[in-house]
Order: structure tokens, then sequence, then C-alpha cells
């Protein structure tokens, strides 16, 4: 277990450190996005220009600007925005940490429940009418682009039935969970439903495929040969065998939202977490935040990836983590 | 639905017969998928809307000279149009109040004359759709189909071998997964369209199809692989799997024969799945101009663009919407289907 | 001014002259407001007194710092929080282009030809921390101009005495012998180097405020400097607020320079997309959406709350820049084909329809100083454009010989430009080019269309000005000395440089000194023949629209920095 972790941890820190050198790399090849006429303002005189250059050390070979940043970043912890100068990084993700988490938990939950029922039920079911229709709900969700289904609950909740079904929403925004809350709830219920929306299908499709391939194997016909009902086989016995492809699943998206993946559900309804930060550097070109939050994320994704492979263990004792 | 015939080689439980498929003049395995395929009702439904669609879009060119009389490539801004007898603006403007904003005319339902009605330079939503569907479509599935190959491929090594093997592959992953596509494709659509870019001897425009395939492609090996993965490394340990390792069979040749074949329902399960995703992620690619240009259109670029109208014309960003939904849903209930015919030891329940 | 977010540098116009006590105001304003503001009451009203006023904007505009920041989103808050030595007067309509003494207790005396302003600074005037306005801190103002870099350092400010050195070497900057105050007297004098009557109109920018002396001469990034306005900065998260509330140490000292704010509080929060935002005025959840409304809105807006909403004429212009130096449009005739075959009523729809903006045909904006009506691109000839004429411009092409050729658009990715720009595409498709369609994220396209290294063909811009500046429109995107290739500050996109068009600018802006309405003849020859040169194909002239919740009050529209924040009622 101790070798494990520390095996883990050691390819995180190979992971960042590709991840970091991959995003400087990508950005300093472009054309365009080079931050000192953006910095020293519109119409600048080239003097101007080259003095910005300098002060921001936007002269020095890129091997030291990359070292100089990664130590403002880890070690300093100062490094501040190209854009919104004087607001640094760490603190601007810190404070973006507990919305996103606020949102992607919530919005996990919602999914894994409808997701592993409609799989469930359409597993159980299936031969009748409602195997199909639980799959095209599913796909409903899938297909639906997560900005475009943001933007129509907005015109609902928040413009066309405003007045009458859902005056009881409240407006856009985030309030924090220990300054109240039911707002808080209130604010979120909408961007969970939203998200959820968009995996549940994922999960139910997989779900659905895995308990019928289970629901052959060996131990399931023993379990029925014993005389177990139906449902307590699909329940205790198919469902667990199952989820390693859903447990998979999860660790990759979970990961990922924490990261800041739900990037345009808090866009839309204007969360300001770790994704809107993410956008907005984005939308800035602003290097020294995208590379804080692309790191921030890639470390959710190594550490959910490291968990996953440690729930195998449980899932399916055979195997043996080597 | 009739039980399937057990096929020789896979394992029998106890309370079921082998049977000797020879002795019977049964038929093979693929003709009994076949047969069961057909007889699965949904599924046949899906084929055909799947075939509709694809007949639909290949024939977005006669729709769009023959029956519309439109262009659906060429900005129409200041065009006007008759209906009911009156003529009027394609775009118009607003007359009550401070007469602010224009609002593209909205579906007519007759097929012949803008039936969803124009987007918002003019031009015929309905013509665009059909247009859209055939680089949804060529985009949606090749992706998929290059995802999931080498995503089968990869996730098969990584759980096979285990140790280094998947340690490397596992870190590959874990770098894809986290990578920020977002930034790379923002970044790529500005060297694209400054000095396009170029691979060895290919040089690849804005323009080129095969880059938002690749892209997408790539970035969601991951997502297929570390299931597969998974599940590998669960198969690994099982008896049948011990047992053909036992009696000297090749890492190769259990792969391919025993691991493979059980994988495959669920990458028969995940490759639609993926196709549904995919085309969504190409209107994402396709807004920072990377595959799909203007005047081009794919469903998720006329999604993009409906957006703008959402709240005065939101037929513009549905009907493309829908046509994923129909698209996907098929692909997926078809793909049921097929997994469903090809499990051997698929059986309805209490059949004997 | 590039654009909503940018203002203009260099070149002011000299028809607002400034002598010692004489002021007068410009030409002609531009047409009224659609929805008309109220007249502005004389006296504060105390009833109206209160109150907490929200603001939305999608985005943050950067730092704080007034020195450097160049957006108009923050020079719009800094005239209810910032003064300088002169400021322009903070009134409703076209009076709002009139310079006025602010800190300094009248207009400077102007001396030794014009090269030396002497100000008398009002006493009584405190920072928001309590310190009293000393001429120390005007003379350290002025130094902090260089030290902090700002953007204008090297435009609006080298005319000081020893500002070249102060740019090259901002770090030992010293203007101590150019800017001497007087702290006995309470005078502070600035020496130039050569006379310029623009001088007050650069002192009434956001960019020479006085601040205290004590202040860092670095970015004050997101730490808000004292302030001498009726309101402070109490905190600034560019991810969430800006939150203004009263500074407490203010005293009305003129009504027409910085006037008593009513609201007690103004927050302008940061988040929402544009859609959100609207929604959420409509709702009364906001009192006021900094950004244009999405086209889709427009008609609501319109119709059902018409009487929230206010119309009013920009002195701005958006157009094509087309690079005079690379193919195709370094030929003169395929440059005028585009002229000729712009769709510019089909712009305008895309941009909102006829109420929102204006097909224009001339560089300088109607209305606007040396602005003649002249249309030498308008099938049928005349004087306004009426429609454009595509056989003219297929034959144009035909004859330069560049059709065929592969042109490629740049704009940038927001839906009205990316719908503008497919417009032009077609246009250009349909005249005999290979045109594809390049949109750009808006943050960056900006200085990537003015990188010569980019080889950007021809791109979708625009150009806002904040006073009629003839000399700023033309010298500024089409002079030769705005031209600088390989560099991301060039703005002169189209690369322009015509000898004989530079020395008939250059004699206008001499001609600037003696006699305004001459100089305004000058400057409309020179946009007659650029238009024939036809660098750019100017295609309209937007309107700005304020949308404000039921709740808000008294709407004055300042032509300079627009909506007076700080004069809404909100009780």
């Amino acid at each position: 277990m101790g070798r494990f972790i520390v095996r883990r941890f050691a390819a995180a820190l190979f992971v960042l450190f590709a991840i970091s050198v991959l995003v400087f790399l990508i950005f300093f090849a472009t054309p365009g996005v080079d931050p000192a006429a953006r910095i020293a303002g519109r119409n600048a005189s080239q003097a101007t220009l080259a003095q910005v250059r300098h002060e921001f050390g936007l002269d020095r070979p890129l091997p030291v600007r990359y070292v100089l940043m990664m130590r403002h970043l880890f070690i300093d912890r100062d490094l501040t925005s190209y854009v919104n100068r004087g607001a640094r990084v760490i603190p601007q993700i810190w404070q973006a940490v507990p919305v996103t988490l606020s949102l992607v938990i919530g919005a996990a939950v919602l999914w894994m429940f409808f997701g592993v029922l409609m799989g469930t039920v359409a597993a159980a079911r299936r031969g009748t009418a409602l195997d199909p229709l639980m799959v095209l709900l599913g796909i409903i969700g899938i297909s639906m682009p997560v900005y475009w289904l943001g933007e129509v609950v907005n015109l609902v909740t928040q413009n066309a039935l405003h007045d009458s079904v859902f005056s009881w929403v409240p407006p856009l925004g985030y309030v924090p969970l220990t300054e109240n809350p039911l707002q808080w709830a209130l604010r979120l219920l909408f961007p969970w439903l939203t998200l959820a929306v968009l995996y549940a299908g994922i999960y139910a499709r997989v779900l659905r495929g895995e308990l019928l391939s289970s629901l052959n194997e060996d131990y399931v016909r023993t379990a029925r040969a014993k005389g177990l009902s139906e449902r307590r086989i699909l329940i205790k016995h198919a469902l667990r065998c199952s989820l390693i492809p859903i447990v998979a699943l999860f660790g990759l998206d979970f990961g990922a939202l924490v990261g800041g993946a739900a990037l345009l559900t808090e866009v839309v309804f204007g969360l300001p977490g770790v994704g809107k930060l993410t956008y907005d550097a984005l939308q800035n070109v602003d290097l020294p935040v995208i590379m804080g939050c692309v790191l921030y994320a890639a470390f959710f994704v190594v550490l959910a990836n490291a968990v996953v492979d440690l729930l195998y263990a449980v899932l399916e004792p055979r195997v043996r983590y080597a | 639905m009739s039980a399937a015939l057990e096929v020789a080689g896979a394992t029998t439980g106890p309370g079921t017969q082998a049977v000797d498929p020879a002795a019977h003049g049964s038929a093979g395995p693929w003709r009994t998928a076949l047969g069961q395929l057909v007889r699965n009702k949904a599924a046949m439904a899906s084929l055909i809307l799947l075939v509709l669609i694809v007949l639909a879009c290949l024939c977005a060119p006669l729709y769009a000279s023959k029956i519309a009389h439109v262009d659906p490539f060429a900005s129409n801004v200041s065009g006007t149009t008759i209906i009911d007898g009156k003529t009027q603006p394609l775009l118009e403007p607003s007359s009550t109040g401070l007469g602010l904003g224009v609002t593209p005319i909205g579906p007519t339902w007759d097929p012949t004359h803008y039936f969803l009605g124009v987007d918002n330079q003019g031009r015929d939503v309905f013509a665009r759709l059909l247009y859209g569907g055939r680089n949804s479509l060529l985009i949606g599935i090749s992706s998929a189909v290059i995802c999931c190959a080498i995503a089968t491929v990869l996730g098969v090594l990584a759980g096979y071998f285990g140790g280094a093997v998947d340690g490397v592959l596992s870190r590959l992953f874990d770098v894809v997964w986290a990578f920020p596509v977002y930034l790379l494709a923002i970044c790529l659509s500005v060297v694209l369209i400054t000095s396009g870019l170029d691979l060895g001897p290919v040089h690849i425009g804005p323009g080129s199809l095969w880059l938002p395939i690749g892209i997408i492609a790539l970035i969601y090996v991951p997502y297929v692989a570390r299931p597969l993965r998974g599940q590998v490394m669960a198969l690994r340990q099982k008896e049948f799997l011990q047992a053909s390792i036992g009696i000297g069979a090749s890492d190769w040749r259990v792969m391919r024969r025993e691991v493979l074949p059980n994988i495959l329902p669920t990458v028969i399960v995940l490759l639609p799945l993926m196709t549904a995703l995919n085309m969504l992620t190409e209107s994402a690619l396709s807004f920072l101009s990377i595959g799909v240009q203007p005047p081009n259109a794919s469903w998720g670029t006329i999604i993009n663009d409906g957006l703008g109208l959402l709240y005065t014309r939101p037929a513009v960003t549905i009907a493309p919407g829908l046509a994923i939904v129909l698209t996907a849903g098929a692909l997926n209930v078809l793909g049921d289907g097929v997994r469903d015919a090809l499990d051997p030891k698929a059986k309805l329940r209490g059949a004997a | 001014m590039k654009s909503r977010h940018v203002l203009a540098s260099t070149a002011l116009t000299a028809a607002l002259v400034v002598t010692a006590g004489c002021s007068s105001s410009s030409t002609p304003s531009s047409s009224a407001n659609a929805s008309g503001s109220a007249a502005a009451p004389t006296s504060f009203q105390e009833q109206h007194k209160g109150g907490t006023l929200h603001l939305v904007a999608k985005a943050a505009a950067g730092t704080i710092d007034p020195m450097i920041n160049y957006t108009l989103q923050y020079w719009q808050l800094y005239q209810a929080m910032y003064d300088g030595l002169l400021a322009f007067k903070k009134v409703d309509g076209v009076k709002s282009f009139t310079v006025v003494p602010d800190l300094a207790e009248e207009m400077p005396q102007v001396s030794d030809g014009g090269k030396t302003y002497t100000f008398t600074l009002r006493k009584g005037i405190k920072f928001s921390n309590g310190a009293d306005v000393t001429p120390d801190d005007v003379v350290a103002s002025f130094t902090r101009i260089f030290k902090v870099n700002s953007p204008t350092a090297g435009s609006f400010y080298n005319g000081i005495v020893g500002a070249d050195a102060c740019i090259k070497t901002p770090a030992t900057c010293d203007l101590s012998k150019a800017v001497v105050g007087d702290a006995k007297a309470g005078t502070v004098t600035i020496h130039l180097v050569a006379p310029d009557p623009e001088f007050p109109y650069k002192l009434a920018v956001p960019h020479a405020t006085i601040v205290p002396k004590n202040s860092p001469m670095t970015d004050a990034g997101t730490t808000p400097l004292p302030t001498t306005g009726p309101y402070m900065v109490k905190s600034y998260d560019p991810n969430r607020a800006l939150i203004m509330v009263r500074n407490p140490h203010f005293k009305e000292w003129s009504h027409d320079a910085q006037p008593q704010g009513y609201p007690d509080e103004i927050d302008e929060t940061f988040g929402l997309t544009v859609e959100a935002e609207v929604t959420a005025v409509e709702n009364g959840q906001a009192d006021w959406v900094f950004d244009p409304p999405p086209a889709d809105r427009l008609n609501e807006i319109g119709s059902k709350y018409a009487k929230q909403a206010h119309v009013n004429a920009l002195t701005a212009m958006w157009y094509l820049a087309m690079n005079v130096n690379i193919a195709p449009f370094d030929n003169i005739k395929a440059r005028q084909a585009v002229n000729w075959a712009l769709d510019r009523a089909g712009a305008v729809s895309l941009y909102g329809g006829k109420n929102l903006a204006q097909p224009v045909c001339t560089f300088l904006p109607p209305d606007f100083p040396g602005h003649v009506d002249d249309c030498q691109y308008t099938k049928g000839g005349g004087t306004t454009w009426k429609e454009p004429d595509v056989a003219k411009a297929k034959q144009l092409v035909k004859e330069s010989g560049t059709a065929g050729q592969a042109v490629a658009v740049v704009t940038t990715d927001d839906e009205v430009n990316k719908a503008i720009g497919e417009n032009v595409q077609s246009m250009l498709n349909e005249i005999g080019y290979k045109a594809t369609l390049k949109p750009i994220s808006g943050n960056i396209q900006f200085t990537y269309i003015q990188n010569t290294n980019n080889k950007v063909q021809i791109s979708l811009t625009s150009w806002y000005q904040d006073y009629p500046a003839a000399s700023d429109f033309l010298n500024v995107l089409l002079g030769c000395g705005s031209f600088h290739p390989g560099s991301d500050s060039s703005i002169n996109i189209s690369g322009f440089c015509d000898k004989t068009i530079d020395a008939q600018m250059q004699k206008a802006l001499a001609t600037e000194q003696t006699s305004m309405d001459e100089a305004n003849m000058m400057w409309g020859e020179v946009d007659k023949a650029v238009m024939t040169a036809s660098p750019t194909a100017p295609i309209f002239t937007p309107k700005l629209i304020d949308f404000l919740s039921a709740r808000v009050g008294n709407y004055q529209f300042s032509k300079q920095f627009y909506m007076l924040v700080s004069q809404l009622w909100v009780q």
C-alpha cells in the first residue's frame, strides 16, 4: 500500500510536469498571444512596450521564463495574472474551489442515482418497451450541449415563466453554504440538474450493458440455482461486478469536473467556480491563470484515477494491484 | 425470442447442455446473431431511421437546388421572400417601441419554401441542416470508431500486461485526460489561421476535417480505454483465462481469443455513446474555428448560431439538437441490439 | 478609441482650444437621444439620495489603477471617483465636451507662447484617506505616469520637458524641473517642449489623475488608490465585484466638475453571461448592464421595456481595414471593389437595425468636425450611401487581376462581429475571390491584426472616438507615424503610408493652432483623398443602448464618458 502511494505520487509529479511544459510551449508557440502589448495598453509607444516586456521578463529565453513562472507559482506562491494585474493566481483558485465542489458533488449524487436507476430498470426490463425508452431518455440527456441546455433552463426559469411557475427561483449566482444553506441549495438546484442530465445517460447505458453481461455469469447462475429472487440477484450480486467500468468512468468524470471541466455550466449559471476562472483565463489568454488552473485540474485527474485503481481491488477481490 | 445456441468453446454452466452445431445442422454464430437482430423490433426501427437520416443528408444538394431553390451558404441578409402573397424581408426589423433589432422569419412548415425559417444570415435552416448532417455524421462516427479502436488496443495492453506497460500507458491516459483541450484548440486555431500546420510532408489548413476528427478521437481515448483496462484486469484473474495461459497459449492468442470477445460488448455500447459525445465536441471545436468553417455547417455549428436566436427563433437551435438526439438515439438502440445479438450467453429471464 | 473599452490616444481636438478663461463648446452634436434624457436638476435633490446601485458587467476590466487602465468600463466609473487638474463637464448632452477646472481653481494661465501652464490648486480638498491635496501630490502624480508605464505616457504626455528620458528609463524619472510645485503659493507649473492646444484635454482624462504622493510607483493592480471624488473603492475582486462607497471626506466644490452622487453605494458585479444580465435587469435584480445586449433581446428591450432603454449616437465607426502591403489589397482597384460591393445596410441589420446604426461612406462619422457628406461608392451616385454596386465591383476585381485569390477575413469571435464577417466573406466570394472567415478570440484579435507578421489581409474592427477630433481619427489610424511593422502596437492597421496625404494631414494639424474651421475644411479634403485611396471600408456608425431597471431615474448621458453613474437615482 505504501509503495502504491509513493509510486502514484511520483506519477502525479510527472504528469503535472509534462502538462505544465506542454501548456507553456503551446502558449508561446502561438502567434498573437504575446501579452506585452495587451499589458502595456492599446497604442502604447514602442518604448513603453519594451519597458513592459522587460518588467514582465518576456524578453528572457523560454526555459528561464518557465522556471521563473514555476517558482512564482509553487515556491513564492505569488504568481499574478497578466490581465487582472495584482490578483494572485492561487487565492483566486482557492476562492473558486468551494463553488465547483458544491456544484460537482451535488450533480454527481444526482447523476449516479438516476444513472444507476435507469440502467438497472433497462436491464431488468429488457425486452419490454421500457428498455429502449430508458435508452432514449439517456441519449436525449447526452445529446444536449450543456451550454444550450443551461440557456434554455435560464430562459424558462428566469425569463419566460419567472413570474408564474418559477417565481421561487432565486437570481443567478452563488451563495456560500455557510452563509445561507437554503439559498445555496436553491441557486444550485438547476445547475445540478443541468449537469446531471448530461452524465446520467452515459452511466445508464454502460450499466445496462454490464448488468446484462454479468447476469449470465456463473456465480449468478449459481445464485439462481440456489433460489434467490431475481431482484436480489440483480442488486446484490450482478450490480457489484458491473461497477468496474462505471467506477472507472466516474473517476475520470468526477476528477475532470472537480478540476474545472464544468466550465460551461458555471458560465451559463454565473457560478464563480474553477471552471469559470479557467474559461475567463482562456478567453483572455492569460497564461499564469491558465497554468494554475490546468495544473490544479491535472492534479485531480491523477488523484481520481489513483483512487479508482484502489477501488478495483475492493470491487473485484481477485484483482491484485501489483 | 428463441434462445441463442451455445457457441463451441464458450463455458457451459451447470444445467445447460453442450450442443454440437454440426450434428444439428444449425446456422453459424454470425447468422444466428443476424437473425436475432432482425427480430429485435426496436433495433430494426432504429436502423430504418438511420438509413433515412443518412439518405436525407446525402440528398442535401438535391433538396437545396431542386426543391427549395436556395443557396444555403451565401449570406442573404438583405433578401426578401414572398409569404402569403406579401413580400417580406428575411430579416424583419422591429417596428414596435424603439424599433430595435431584427428578427429572422420563422418556420413556414412548407418544405419548398423556408421549411424551418432562416438563420441570422438569411440562409435556409433546413437546407443547412441536411448539409450539416454530412459533416456531423462523418466527424462523429469516424472519430468514435478511431477512438474506440485505439482505446481498445491500449486498454487491453494496459490491463493484460500490467506492470511497466500499464504504468506508462496509464500515465499517458492521465496526461491526455488532464490536458486543456480548449487551450490547445484556441492556440491551434490561431496557428492554423496564420500559417497552417505542417506535420512533416502534410500541410493542414484550418478547414481540414481530419483535424477535428483526430483531436476528438485522441482526447476521448482515456475515456474508453480506462473502463476497458479495468475489465481486462478483472478478466485476467478468471479461470478460463488462467487455463488458456496454463496450456501454453501465447499472450497474443489469449488477448485475441479470450479477452477481446469478452470486452467487445462494452465497446459496442461505448461506440454509439462516443458518437453522440463527439458530435457535440465537434461543435465546440468548430466554434473555435477548427474543423467546419463558416459558411459550411454541421449540426453543432447550427446549434451555436441558433443560440444567438434562442429568445426569438428557438427552432434554429432546437432542430439540429433534435437531429443529434434522433441519430444518437437510433445508433444506441441499434448498438444495444447488436450487442445483445452477438452475446452468446444472452438469454431472456426465465428462458430455459 | 478602438472600442467602448479603449480610448483614443494622441492629438485631441483643438476645436475646443482653451486659452485662459475661454472654453467654448465644440461643433454641433450628433443627433439627439432617441428617448431623450430629462433635463438635469440644477441642485442636489436630497430626497433621491441613498440606496445601492447595482451594475452588472460580463467581466472585470483589468487593473484599478487610473493611470494605467485604458478601458471605457472603468473610465466611466472613475468619473465619480478620481479628479485631475481639469475635467470634462459632467452634464448631459453636448456641453459634456467642455473642459472645466477641477482640482485647479480656474483654467490655467498659459504663457511663454503656450509652453507654460500655471494652475492654482483649490484649497481644502482631501483624499479619501484624510490627507490634503497639495502641489507635491500633483508633481508626484505626473512622475508616476511615467514610472508605471502608462499607455499614454508616450502619446499624451511626451510633450512635458524631460518626458523622453522618463519614457526610456522610468526608474530614474525626475520631472522636478518640468512640473514645479509651490507649496506656499499653492500653484503648480508645467513646462512643455512645444505649444500643445490639446494639452488641457490630456489633463482631463483619468491618466492624469492626481493621487497621493506616497502612492506605490508600480501598477496598483487590485489595491485601490485613495480618491478625491464622491466615491471611493471599498474592495475590488476581479472575479466577483467592484464595490464603491461614499468618500467620507468629499465636499462638493464644483457642480460642473465633480457633482455629489446620489447612491450611497455602487456595486459592479461580474460573472454573468450577457443574456443573464439582460434578464436580471428585466427582473429588477440589477440596475444596468454595461455590455451591449445580444441581438435576440433587442426587440424585447425596444418594445416591452422601451421606457427603460435609452439610445444615444456615438462618434464611432466600424470598418474593414485592408492591408495595403500584401496581396490582393495592395492593388487599389481591389480595395475600391470592396467599398463598392460592401452591403452596409446588411451589416446594419446584423448590428441591430436602422435605429441602432447608420451606414457611412466617409472616414469621419457624420456630425463630426471635418465631416463632409460625400459618398464615392454608392450605386447611382449621391452624397449618402444607398446601395452597393456589385457589378462594378466585379468589374474592378477583374481589371485588377486579383480575381480568384484566397482572402481571409479576420474578426473577433463574438456573435455580431462574426455575423458581419460572414456577410463580408459572402460578398468577397460574390465579387470573385475565394474568401474564408477567421474568427479569433476577442481579447487577442486587436493586437493580432496590428502585427504585420501575421499577414492579415482584411479585418473587421472598430474605432470609438471619445471626443470629436478629426485629426485623431485620420492621423492616428492612417498616418505614417502610426505604422510600426512587426509590432503588436501598430494602430495603422492597414499599413497605409501615402506621403502626399500624410503631408496634407500634417498641414491640417498645424493649421489647428490658428484656425479650427480652416483646419476642419482641410480634414474634409483629407477624408476625401483617403476614401479614394481606399485603405479602409467604413461600414456604419453605431449607437449605444443603456438598459436600466424600472426603479432607476435621472439618466444623464455625457458624450464624453457616456452614462453618468453617480447621478442615477435608485430611490
